[in-house]
């Protein structure tokens, strides 16, 4: 099972949103994915294997040297997208 | 429920604003006005935005302004506005912005359902369609309504 979690800037708007629309995506594909959600606060102290976030927030990420990997997403209601994304991620 | 916390009075149809800051200011003046959010959030939402960049800016002209709760929402709310031309905010996949939905989240319980509905409704055609043609901000109130029963 991975552990992801969802993160934007607020904690309160976009990352709920986007965790919502992730927790339909890995219902549907029963993906071994666990979401939760927080600001960014969160990301330090989270030991899961993948942070989901929208795609600028990624990008600021990824100058970072997290652990985990990060998924940026462009369109938060495109569940094609999310569902593309999620399943490189499980592939890889 | 949504509809307890989209209030006409947060409606605004055809707004005209100069850029992406003036439509933010513009979008959330019934909220700070009706009290939901606090001035400071205002300029909070936008010096985030002048930091960071576009991240309200979440599905196709669709922008959610919005701030960490603690820097003065005051009260649970989601006021839309629709802008008579579409702006640019900066964000390459979704541009132009052409609705806002500026949310004020106190910490409840009832906010993720709220926000559950909120995503349902970034996802109705015919929501858009309605934003696009209703006359009056009732008109808007009354459809949540009835999509909630």
């Amino acid at each position: 099972m991975h552990k992801a979690l969802v993160a934007c800037r607020a904690g309160v708007g976009s990352s709920l949103m986007l965790k919502i629309k992730v927790n339909e995506v890995v219902k549907e594909h029963k993906f071994p994915i666990q979401v939760e959600h927080s600001s960014l606060d969160g990301i330090p102290g989270f030991d899961g294997d993948l942070v989901i976030t929208l795609v600028d927030v990624a990008q600021e990420l990824s100058g970072k040297g997290l652990k985990q990997h990060i998924i940026g997403i462009k369109n938060i209601v495109d569940k094609n997208e999310i569902y593309e994304k999620l399943s490189a991620f499980l592939n890889n | 429920m949504l509809s307890d916390i989209i209030g006409k009075e947060l409606i605004q149809l055809n707004v005209r604003a100069k850029n992406w800051e003036d439509a933010i200011r513009r979008g959330t003046c019934p909220l700070v006005t009706h009290k939901k959010v606090t001035p400071e959030y205002v300029n909070k939402i936008i010096e985030i935005a002048h930091t960071t960049g576009p991240y309200i800016v979440i599905t196709k002209h669709v922008a959610l302004p919005h701030a960490p709760s603690e820097f003065g929402a005051l009260d649970s709310a989601i006021g839309i506005t629709t802008l008579e031309t579409p702006i640019e905010f900066g964000n390459e996949a979704n541009d132009p912005v052409k609705y806002l939905f500026c949310l004020s989240a106190k910490d409840s319980s009832s906010h993720l359902e709220v926000m559950t509905e909120l995503v349902q409704l970034l996802e109705n055609e015919d929501f858009f369609r309605l934003l696009d043609n209703a006359k009056n901000p009732s008109e808007i109130t009354d459809y949540i309504k009835t999509i909630e029963q």
